[in-house]
């Protein structure tokens, strides 16, 4: 029998059944609707995760220093003293233009923060020049701080679109002055230092990651940091390698790694006193936990699709047992068990793929609804339909129509054409 | 046993049947032995009746002649090929070569039209092309050259039946196998049926048609009479009844 014939047969026989059609069709729209939209949330959650990470920078390689053991007791990494703004100096020399940028930073902590009037509380952070070329992040006003302004510790600051609305409104900070305040308990009593910064840029707004917003904040020069607001003279907490382009990562993560062992005259490398992690890998890593929530969901979604597979096969069977009569005619005049059996699979088929293409549409539209009103309420919430899920979404619908229908289709096509004839 | 001189001169029988058994069983203990040894030669263009009372082994001898059920014992030769020992599929392939299945109950398809029904055996098997105006001239035929897109539902009995000859035709099989063809038609109906049966087979189709009708048996050129699963009698009818010469009469084949 010919897959035309066969489909237009199917085709026919759903056209003449189609209150029940529609029915038994309504399990596997439900069922692939609610993958699309499931899966959509997962993919969703997944790509917002991924813009988030990489709105701290693409391509981008951490270096920082390690856990000290001494005599087994670890010292927390960030107060061990082994990575310094020399070893940024001597990557950015030894690995030249093989690298996009590289910068250096260590936290200052949490300042008071005063400009004229208005005080504000924020946190401060001692960064290098190339900040923010490593970061993908422009000054919207003025200009960032210099490799002059680190060699001299200079009282300059850079800082984040919600400090600047905070502290000045809609004026322009560039070249005003803000005090930094911090109170300590000295002698006779707590006394304060108070410490002035001239502004000489402020940030592109870059919005908030992982609920912390990354517009309120001041950069100041690293060595200015380390010699005026923390004392820790020579330590950083981390180095950041930008590398070339995503293809030369892992090319670049090696180069940065070897380049500090000979500059720590380390020979082991399992004796690093500082680890290097690559972005990719921070990446893959959170994809394989976005992508377990992705499963989990569509799973959900799959057992309203495994309840449509039911129906299917419930009603195949009902449709066999009703067109025994037919099937004896067509054993009698030469339709092969095959035959039946395709004709039957495709009937099946035919009922699960239209059903699937239908929750497709249902599943994208509830999505693109569900969208709409967490966006008609101010939340950020984002459900994505990639071609991979509709892709798998059909292939899944028709090989449901496939399983489920080969048990009635086998049970039409085994029929003895005799009792299948006399069957009333 | 062989059939009388107005035959064709003898060559291969179209069905050969030597020593066929066939016992059903009904529940555990019953057992039934429906046919006890058939020897049967049916030779190209004739035009046999196979007649019998109730359980006289007729409609298995037709299931086995149809290729629908196999026989426990004994050969069955049809146009020249064993078939006894066949697989499912390669009977499958016979019955829509070399059988064409007439029913009492006409077992169209009832939601196929007159022309789709007709085409079924082509869309199994055989020569698919030009179906559609092989099936057109099948269907006209019968006389039915105007009812092509009738579903069956709004055709007669006498026209569906026609239908389902025009069917059986399509494929040009070995022989027209009719089980009790007029049994569910009125007796006019019943002598057209006839009429194309009788004319079929004076185009050289072989027809073997199973009733236990005795006037409907009259119009066929040679009676077998089956007993008690053996073949009892095998008679060829010296003047068969012309239905085309009744109808014209204005008299009813089975009355």
């Amino acid at each position: 029998m010919k897959l035309y014939d066969a489909f237009r047969s199917a085709l026919q026989s759903l056209v003449t059944n189609k209150l029940r059609s529609a029915l038994t069709m309504l399990g596997v729209i439900i069922g692939v609707a609610s993958v699309i939209a499931m899966v959509a949330v997962g993919n969703g959650a997944s790509q917002q995760v991924q813009d988030r990470i990489l709105a701290l920078g693409s391509n981008l390689i951490t270096v920082q220093a390690a856990q000290l053991s001494d005599q087994g007791l670890r010292g927390a990494g960030a107060q061990s003293q082994t990575l310094t703004l020399a070893d940024m100096r001597t990557l950015q020399d030894q690995l030249g233009t093989s690298i996009a940028a590289i910068e250096a930073e260590q936290g200052a902590g949490r300042w008071q923060v005063t400009a004229g009037a208005t005080n504000w509380n924020t946190s401060v952070t001692g960064v290098s020049e190339q900040y923010p070329a490593v970061r993908d992040w422009n000054v919207q006003l003025g200009e960032f701080f210099t490799q002059a302004d680190l060699n001299v510790n200079a009282s300059v600051a850079v800082i984040g679109a919600t400090t600047a609305l905070n502290l000045f409104g809609d004026a322009d900070p560039v070249g005003q002055t803000i005090k930094l305040r911090q109170a300590f308990a000295g002698r006779g009593g707590s006394s304060a230092r108070i410490l002035n910064f001239k502004i000489v840029g402020v940030l592109e707004a870059k919005g908030s990651t992982f609920g912390f917003s990354r517009d309120d904040q001041i950069l100041v020069p690293i060595t200015t940091a380390q010699r005026v607001l923390t004392g820790r003279r020579d330590v950083v907490n981390t180095v950041v390698v930008k590398a070339l382009d995503n293809t030369v990562m892992t090319r670049t993560t090696d180069d940065v790694f070897n380049t500090l062992l000979v500059a720590h005259k380390i020979e082991d490398p399992a004796a690093a006193d500082f680890t290097v992690t690559n972005q990719n890998d921070t990446l893959a890593a959170l994809d394989q936990i976005t992508g377990l929530f992705t499963l989990l969901l569509g799973a959900i979604g799959g057992i309203s699709l495994l309840v449509g597979g039911i129906g299917i096969m419930n009603i195949m069977l009902v449709t066999v047992n009703e067109r025994t009569r037919e099937i004896g005619i067509r054993k009698a005049v030469g339709a092969r068990r095959g035959d039946i059996l395709q004709q039957f699979l495709i009937e099946s088929i035919a009922l699960t793929g239209v059903g699937g293409v239908l929750g497709i549409l249902l599943g994208w539209g509830i999505s693109q609804a569900v969208q709409r009103i967490a966006q008609a309420q101010g939340l950020t919430l984002l459900l994505l339909v990639t071609t991979g899920t509709v892709l798998i979404a059909v292939g899944v619908s028709v090989g449901i129509g496939l399983l489920f229908g080969l048990y009635p289709a086998m049970r039409a096509a085994r029929l003895h054409p005799i009792q299948a004839l006399r069957y009333e | 046993m062989i059939a009388s001189g107005r035959l064709p001169p003898p060559r291969q029988p179209v069905v050969r049947l030597r020593g066929i058994t066939k016992t059903y069983r009904i529940g555990r203990e019953i057992e039934v032995r429906a046919l006890r040894g058939v020897d049967l030669d049916v030779m190209p263009g004739e035009f046999v009746a196979i007649m019998g009372p109730s359980g006289s082994g007729k409609s298995t001898l037709m299931n086995v002649l149809g290729c629908l059920d196999a026989p426990d014992a004994g050969t069955y030769e049809l146009a020249g090929q064993t078939v006894a020992s066949l697989s499912d599929g390669a009977l499958a392939a016979i019955r829509n070569r070399h059988v064409g299945f007439v029913f009492q109950t006409f077992n169209l398809l009832p939601r196929l039209n007159a022309i789709e029904n007709v085409e079924l055996p082509l869309v199994y098997g055989g020569d698919g092309r030009d179906r559609r105006p092989r099936a057109a001239a099948a269907l006209e035929q019968v006389g039915l050259g105007d009812r092509l897109h009738h579903r069956p539902s709004e055709l007669s009995g006498g026209q569906q039946q026609r239908v389902a000859i025009a069917r059986a035709l399509l494929n040009d099989p070995s022989m027209i196998l009719a089980d009790e063809p007029t049994g569910n038609l009125d007796s006019r109906s019943s002598a057209e049926i006839l009429a194309i049966f009788q004319r079929l087979n004076a185009q050289g189709k072989t027809v073997v048609m199973v009733t236990h009708e005795p006037d409907v048996a009259a119009h066929c050129r040679r009676i077998v009479r089956m007993r008690d699963g053996v073949v009892a009698h095998d008679d060829p009818v010296a003047a068969p009844r012309r239905a085309e010469e009744e109808i014209a009469a204005g008299i009813g084949a089975a009355e």
